[in-house]
């Protein structure tokens, strides 16, 4: 195991999915861009919380397992938000042009 | 190497050649009924041989029950969804 | 160069790139599909850092049910309005490039001099994995879990139950005719979940029992169950009810329910807080977990606050 490799290719992953969350305008693809955000987050978490030692540390595992829970747990409820956006608005984007409306 | 280990490397390999063949048959063939066609067949294969190489590496039945589970699962989602595709994409060109 | 920079190599390429055509693919559901194949490689990339709990949660959970559950609300957008553009043509953002270099270059600069410091000598991984063997359990994420920082695991089984409590809250009853499901009569099907449920009971039970010596745990079970469920629900073997029975709610809330119950039960007998007093406590509250998680993410997925057999 490389860790140099993984942080950065971690890195850019993270930046693509900042990329991705600024570029997109459909709510779903934003979403999609916050959870390879997310994913490239917990790779760095492991990777530095393991450096130097034997193995991966479990607290680190353990942390990460949770995240990834919450994650989904986050993201559905967000999907639910989107689809109640969508049966009012009839529209699954959030642009500047609705702060003019109200 | 081992005797073992050499068995293990080959059906790695023939195992590896198939899922490439798979691969390339989804990528290049034209319609979807091919691109299934390439897929099932021959990663199906793919994967008995890559599970049989790692239960002759671990040399363990109970973990060689586990890789004839993954196997057959695999092959229940592959026949399954392949069938699902298919029916799909005929009603669509009909 | 030697084999293991070039495995790393080729896992961070694969995840680079699959992570660009997430974000920048022309439809949405090629995005989605995208979305669980670099989900699956994540689950590679754990296995390579020596990390099977986690390749088993970013497989059932950040790839399958993240997966299922975008295509679903995909679905639902396409059930409201037909009409609904497949292509989302991307917004136009000035800074969105300058931005996403400057945040790969924080980040890399943030984990490259993490990976420099001088591991301290008692962190709190290394004093877990010393008091595992005092537990009784042999998978130390599962200790950690269930042992060691318990307060995270119940206060996340909390958010489970608030996410699910919440898109309940801001969800408007569907109209019958906005059934996301529409029952499939193949034969196959049948045959299929025959095998696929009562399979998927066997893989989290054998997922919740192993889990406490070799990889696995409530988290990953409670994923597969919430497979088999997924299944039943997308052949309309379950649909959406109204309202949740006395059973619902008492499998929704399981597992927060024997968490707190023995955590705080053990106090009475001058324990502290959450203080697990011994292997059966982690089983129970396990297996309480595993069929709340599962249930709560059926039901996210269905979009309703229960589910019912189909009636004949």
């Amino acid at each position: 195991m490389t860790p140099t490799v993984f942080v950065l290719a971690a890195s850019v992953v993270f930046g693509v999915g900042v990329w991705g969350l600024l570029i997109a305008e459909h709510l779903l693809r934003k979403l999609l861009a916050l959870n390879v955000m997310g994913s490239s987050v917990f790779i760095i978490m492991l990777v530095v919380a393991g450096s130097g030692t034997a193995g991966p540390d479990p607290v680190a595992q353990a942390l990460i397992l949770t995240g990834i829970v919450i994650a989904v747990a986050a993201t559905a409820f967000a999907l639910a938000l989107m689809v109640s956006i969508y049966r009012e608005t009839g529209r699954a984007s959030i642009t500047e042009k609705d702060d003019d409306d109200r | 190497m081992s005797a073992q280990e050499w068995v293990a490397l080959v059906f790695l390999i023939a195992g590896c050649f198939f899922y490439l063949a798979g691969t390339i048959g989804l990528l290049r063939f034209g319609d979807v009924h091919s691109r299934l066609h390439a897929l099932t067949k021959a990663d199906n294969l793919g994967l008995m041989l890559v599970c049989a190489s790692l239960a002759v590496l671990a040399a363990n039945w109970r973990i060689t029950a586990l890789l004839v589970l993954t196997w057959l699962l695999g092959l229940l989602a592959a026949t399954v969804s392949a069938h699902l595709i298919a029916r799909h994409a005929r009603r669509v060109e009909k | 160069m030697s084999v293991d920079l070039l495995i790393d190599g080729l896992l961070g390429l694969g995840m680079i790139v699959l992570a660009l055509q997430v974000v920048s693919e022309r439809t949405v559901l090629r995005s989605i599909i995208l979305f669980v194949v670099f989900g699956l490689v994540m689950a590679l990339a754990w296995t390579r850092l020596q990390a099977p709990d986690l390749a088993l949660a970013e497989a059932a959970i950040g790839a399958g049910v993240t997966g299922a559950l975008m295509m679903m609300a995909w679905r639902r957008l396409l059930i409201i309005n037909p009409e609904h553009s497949a292509d989302t043509p991307r917004g136009r953002s000035a800074v969105a490039i300058p931005v996403a270099l400057l945040s790969t270059a924080l980040v890399a600069t943030i984990g490259l001099s993490a990976l420099n410091i001088e591991p301290h000598i008692d962190t709190a991984g290394r004093v877990a994995l010393d008091e595992m063997t005092d537990t009784g359990l042999g998978n130390p994420v599962t200790g950690v879990l269930l042992l060691f920082r318990n307060l995270d695991t119940l206060l996340e089984m909390a958010v489970l139950l608030i996410a699910l409590l919440g898109a309940r809250a801001i969800s408007a009853p569907a109209r019958p005719e906005e059934a996301a499901v529409v029952e499939t009569t193949t034969p196959l099907v049948g045959a299929l979940l025959a095998t696929l449920v009562p399979l998927s009971i066997l893989i989290a039970t054998h997922l919740l029992l192993a889990g406490t010596n070799e990889p696995g745990g409530a988290f990953q079970a409670g994923a597969v169950l919430a497979a088999g469920g997924v299944a039943l629900v997308l052949t309309a073997r379950l649909q959406p009810a109204k309202r949740p029975g006395l059973a619902t709610q008492l499998a929704v809330t399981a597992g927060l329910l024997a968490f707190v119950g023995i955590g705080v039960g053990i106090m009475a007998f001058g324990e502290t807080l959450l203080a697990l007093p011994g292997t059966w406590a982690v089983y129970l509250i396990e297996t309480a977990m595993m069929v709340s998680i599962g249930l709560t993410l059926a039901l996210l997925f269905a979009g309703a606050p229960a589910l019912v057999g189909r009636r004949a």
